[in-house]
């Protein structure tokens, strides 16, 4: 029953009222031009006798709304006597819509966290990410200089500000242990495009954003209650970062945790010192504000014309830069929402099965009802009345079901946070009012897919003559609308089973793949240092030398050495080179760059095939390529002592000697083939690189000495995010995990709901048709054809949902694009393994009430007759 | 004699009375109105006001079925009949009646 018919019956019923009324009238005024009146007389007088017409209607109109909440409140009463009167059958409801319902609702409030609601900063919809590309493809390098940034930030005409920042990782010396402090620096306009300023003190002022102005910083909330314990005077005081002190102005309210949820302070990085002016280097990372109404198309063609107008005046670099614009929510959250979607289709047709489920056991409910029905029509109920009292009876369970999925719901949130350390936003999962709002939603729709079928069916017209006949002696029907119900119950279940099958599958294909490199037994740790050192790269140079020497000498470490990057972790960045000075336009040499020490392919066990490993002793500077550079761009020439430049031609990388060919390795992520690959031998790409430690024994247990070793060398530094490097790849492909085993975890409960359906219906079935297999074996049919006859229905059933599972999901594998590894979406030995394992679930469900209804006594059941 | 005033009818009376005539037969609201005045000797007048919404009411406590159907000058008109519902109602409240305007006679009756 849509609005639509219910308006057109509300207005149907106020034409009614005005017939009745105007019939009313009519027959007085006859009836006084009877007794001799003129016609408008008698008019006048009726209408004057039957008193304020529209009054009249507001009284009926009143009477049908009272008879309205009496109709309510009367199914309210008659569902609850049913509930008291039938527990295990509420119970069983409850439960199921519990999970269904649950489930639903846990994942939806992920959803509304992840991809729905907006950043937690006020318009964050205008929050843009920019970044700058060489437009001809040979520097991967996005961050940008602060003199183009400020150049951006004046010449645009769609952006309220930009501004930029960075991280970097500081010691707090102010305690007898340094402490690591991550440190964002910030360009001038910073709070003004986050809309977020400090919630006690002040944000910078304009003479501590300039070089050589007063030193300040702002704390953050986290920061505040660690290290000041929430004192409100801590405006004021000062913290000790290396050998300054640094006055704190502001604290941030607890919810901001831009750039990062690391970040425990912010300090301004001032856009006029000496290196700033310089157009060739880049570290912002660049955010803006665009104007309201600005759409992110619009904001990125006026940059464009900005950059267009900045490659006249510079054209050497910045002709060849282009912005790139991508909204900061896209660029938080990723590509997450696919996984989510995914998980949300799956819990749907789960909740889809369990309604489908609950519809068949209502529907055999309602054939015991008959009577029931029968009675109330007889007593002069309307279809529609009854109807209502039935739905009633359904929302009353899923109500109650939704509640208790509200608390599945509550309990599976904080899991969720658990579960995936990658989900973005994670922290802002939460239960709302929205969530309750779609859990209610979700029993409105839960009881008009589970209830409006059989309560259609139920109080079918021509059921009333039933009240003459006693259910015993009915003629057993087909039931083919329980039986679709079961198909479609075995038909999603299979479609779940597919989705998780081939995710299972390319976790088992991932597991079998050779990283190239061997993860066991390494410890990967770093020590803090900050980005003012890189003034002196020497010095840095040498204290990570050190570093690596003093570890080397710790009994159980077997290998040691730094890398700008985890290996096995994501972090695309892609360099063009010249090989002996020659640029091939026709033939590209792209390669991915990877800084890393000495001792690295000793520490990853990463197979040296030709020349020799990266050595510190070497002043040019080398590199060694993996075996798919060399054999992509030299032919089968041996590469070692050839030389490499980069063909962007910036002047801080010089010509490097090519010393040694290493094996490839599955350095950008355990799930993606190995590229060509250059490594470039040193050991202090960024003041803090990570730190390979390649371990006899077990590495955590080396954690606490290694600990100690640094101290005795550098007491004024920290080491931090200590863990095994198995950890990280973990981390890495966490979300890949999670969508597995909790779509696993779904398809598995599908198949349990889709089997005990259909245990369900064919025991009811069988219950049903007692007497005719009572007669059939009477009259010497055997038990096994009894049996077989009720297995092989149930088989046809689960195998047509099967078929129908299959089409269903060939229709929906698209959606696992980009999930899959080493599989692809119509794998045949998915397909064929969730075929046998359903039929063969089925054929268990089904064979319990076949062989109950076979084992029947013949004397029994025709004795009852 | 003068009708009695729409107060002076007993809450409740007025459901009876309209039970008693559709009892009769179908019978549209303007013929209710008119039988009851005829019946009681122009003693009882039903308002219109109140007699829609109780014929509504007892209409939808399923008392009362009504159909359209054609009245005696050729006119279409809404036809009130009595359910086997409304039929037992109208058995009890007659008894109620009964019982009750019993109890008021015998104690008019009584001397002083």
């Amino acid at each position: 029953m849509n609005l639509f018919t219910r308006k057109s019956r509300h207005g149907d019923r106020e034409d009614a009222m005005e017939r009745e009324i105007d019939f009313h009238i009519d027959e007085l005024t006859e009836a006084y031009i009877a007794q001799g009146m003129s016609r408008e007389e008698a008019r006048r007088r009726a209408r004057f006798e039957f008193g304020g017409s529209e009054q009249v209607k507001q009284t009926m109109r009143e009477v049908h709304i009272s008879a309205w909440i009496e109709a309510v409140l009367f199914n309210l009463r008659a569902a609850l006597r049913f509930l008291r009167k039938s527990p295990s059958f509420s119970i069983v409801v409850i439960f199921t819509l519990a999970l269904g319902i649950g489930a639903n609702s846990a994942v939806f409030s992920a959803i509304d966290a992840v991809v729905l609601r907006p950043l937690p900063y006020p318009g964050g919809d205008q929050l843009v990410t920019l970044s700058q590309y060489d437009t001809r493809g040979r520097d991967a390098n996005t961050l940008v200089a602060p003199i183009r940034l400020e150049d951006w930030n004046r010449m645009n005409a769609t952006f309220t500000a930009i501004s930029g920042y960075y991280l970097d990782d500081i010691s707090e010396t102010s305690g007898p242990l340094a402490e690591k402090v991550t440190e964002a620096l910030v360009a001038p306009r910073f709070f003004d495009v986050m809309g977020v300023w400090p919630a006690l003190g002040r944000a910078f002022r304009p003479d501590e954003m300039h070089y050589g102005g007063p030193r300040a910083v702002i704390i953050s909330h986290r920061y505040w209650l660690s290290r000041f314990h929430g004192d409100p005077n801590a405006v004021g005081s000062k913290i000790r970062i290396e050998d300054r002190d640094y006055p704190v102005v502001g604290i941030m309210p607890a919810s901001f945790q831009f750039p990062s949820v690391d970040a425990d302070l912010w300090e301004p990085s001032p856009m006029d010192g000496p290196f700033e002016v310089n157009r060739n280097l880049t570290w912002f990372n660049v955010i803006g504000r665009m104007k309201p109404g600005v759409t992110l198309h619009q904001a990125g063609a006026d940059l464009a014309t900005v950059q267009a107008k900045l490659g006249k005046q510079f054209p050497h670099p910045d002709a060849e830069l282009g912005i790139n614009s991508e909204s900061l929510k896209q660029v938080t959250v990723g590509k997450t929402p696919s996984s989510l979607w995914l998980l949300y289709s799956a819990v749907s047709l789960l909740l889809l099965i369990a309604c489908s489920n609950i519809a068949a056991l209502l529907l055999a409910r309602t054939a015991d009802r008959e009577h029931e029905v029968s009675v109330r029509y007889s007593l002069g109920a309307s279809r529609r009345s009854i109807v209502l009292q039935l739905l009633t009876e359904v929302f009353v369970l899923a109500l109650l079901g939704s509640l208790a999925g509200l608390a599945v719901a509550a309990v599976s949130v904080p899991g969720f946070k658990l579960l995936s350390a990658t989900l973005p936003r994670a922290d802002e999962i939460s239960l709302n009012w929205s969530i309750a709002f779609y859990t209610l939603l979700a029993a409105v729709v839960t009881t008009l897919l589970c209830g409006l079928l059989p309560a259609l069916r139920g109080t079918r017209k021509g059921l009333a003559h039933s009240l003459a006949l006693t259910s015993r002696t009915q003629v057993s029907t087909r039931n083919p609308v329980q039986w679709f119900l079961v198909g479609v119950q075995v038909t999603l279940a299979v479609t779940l089973l597919l989705g998780a099958g081939l995710l299972l599958r390319s976790m088992q294909q991932l597991g079998l793949v050779d990283a190239g490199f061997d993860t066991g037994h390494v410890l990967t740790f770093q020590v803090s240092g900050s980005w003012a050192e890189t003034t002196d790269m020497k010095s840095v140079v040498q204290r990570i030398d050190r570093t690596l020497d003093a570890l080397r000498t710790i009994p159980g470490v077997e290998a040691a050495s730094t890398s700008a990057m985890l290996p096995g972790v994501s972090s695309k960045y892609q360099m063009e080179f010249k090989i002996d000075g020659n640029l091939d336009a026709g033939n590209r040499i792209l390669a991915d760059e990877r800084l890393v020490s000495d001792g690295y392919f000793e520490a990853m066990r990463i197979p040296q095939l030709a020349g020799g490993p990266c050595e510190r002793t070497s002043s040019t500077g080398d590199v060694v390529v993996n075996r798919s550079f060399a054999s992509r761009y030299f032919n089968g020439n041996l590469p070692v002592g050839h030389s490499l430049q980069d063909a962007a031609g910036s002047p801080y990388i010089g010509a490097r000697i090519i010393r040694g060919i290493v094996g490839d390795a599955r350095e950008d992520g355990l799930d993606k083939q190995p590229v060509p690959t250059v490594y470039f031998c040193f050991s202090a790409p960024n003041p803090f690189p990570n730190y390979l430690v390649r371990t006899r024994d077990d590495p955590m247990a080396m954690a606490q000495t290694i600990r100690q070793k640094l101290h005795e060398i550098e007491p004024g530094r920290s080491v931090y995010a200590l863990m095994p490097l198995q950890q990280h790849l973990d981390e890495a492909s966490s979300e890949n995990r999670l969508r597995t085993w909790l779509l696993t975890l779904f398809a598995a409960t599908a198949v349990t709901l889709a089997c005990v359906g259909l245990y369900g219906t064919l025991s009811y079935l069988a219950r049903l048709r007692q007497r005719e297999v009572g007669v059939r074996l009477a009259l010497g049919a055997l038990r096994g054809q009894i049996a077989a006859g009720f297995l092989s229905h149930g088989m046809r059933v689960a195998s047509a949902g099967c078929v129908a599972g299959i089409m269903l999901g060939l229709a929906l594998s698209r959606f696992l694009k980009g999930m899959l590894y080493g599989v692809t979406a119509l794998d045949p030995l998915t397909y064929a393994g969730v075929v046998s394992l359903v039929l063969s679930v089925a054929a268990l469900a089904s064979l319990v009430p076949a062989l109950r209804a076979a084992r029947l006594d013949p004397n029994r059941v025709l004795r009852e007759e | 004699m003068t009708p009695l005033e729409k107060t002076d009818l007993l809450q409740g009376t007025l459901d009876l009375l309209i039970l008693k005539v559709v009892a009769l037969g179908p019978v549209h609201g303007y013929g209710i109105s008119q039988r009851i005045r005829q019946i009681s000797k122009d003693v009882l007048q039903v308002q219109q006001g109140s007699l829609y919404p109780a014929l509504h009411r007892l209409e939808k406590r399923g008392w009362l079925f009504a159909d359209w159907g054609e009245s005696d000058n050729g006119r279409e008109a809404k036809f009130y009949r009595l359910s086997a519902k409304g039929r037992k109602q109208l058995a009890q409240e007659e008894h109620t009646w009964e019982r009750l305007s019993n109890a008021v006679a015998l104690i008019l009756q009584t001397v002083e």
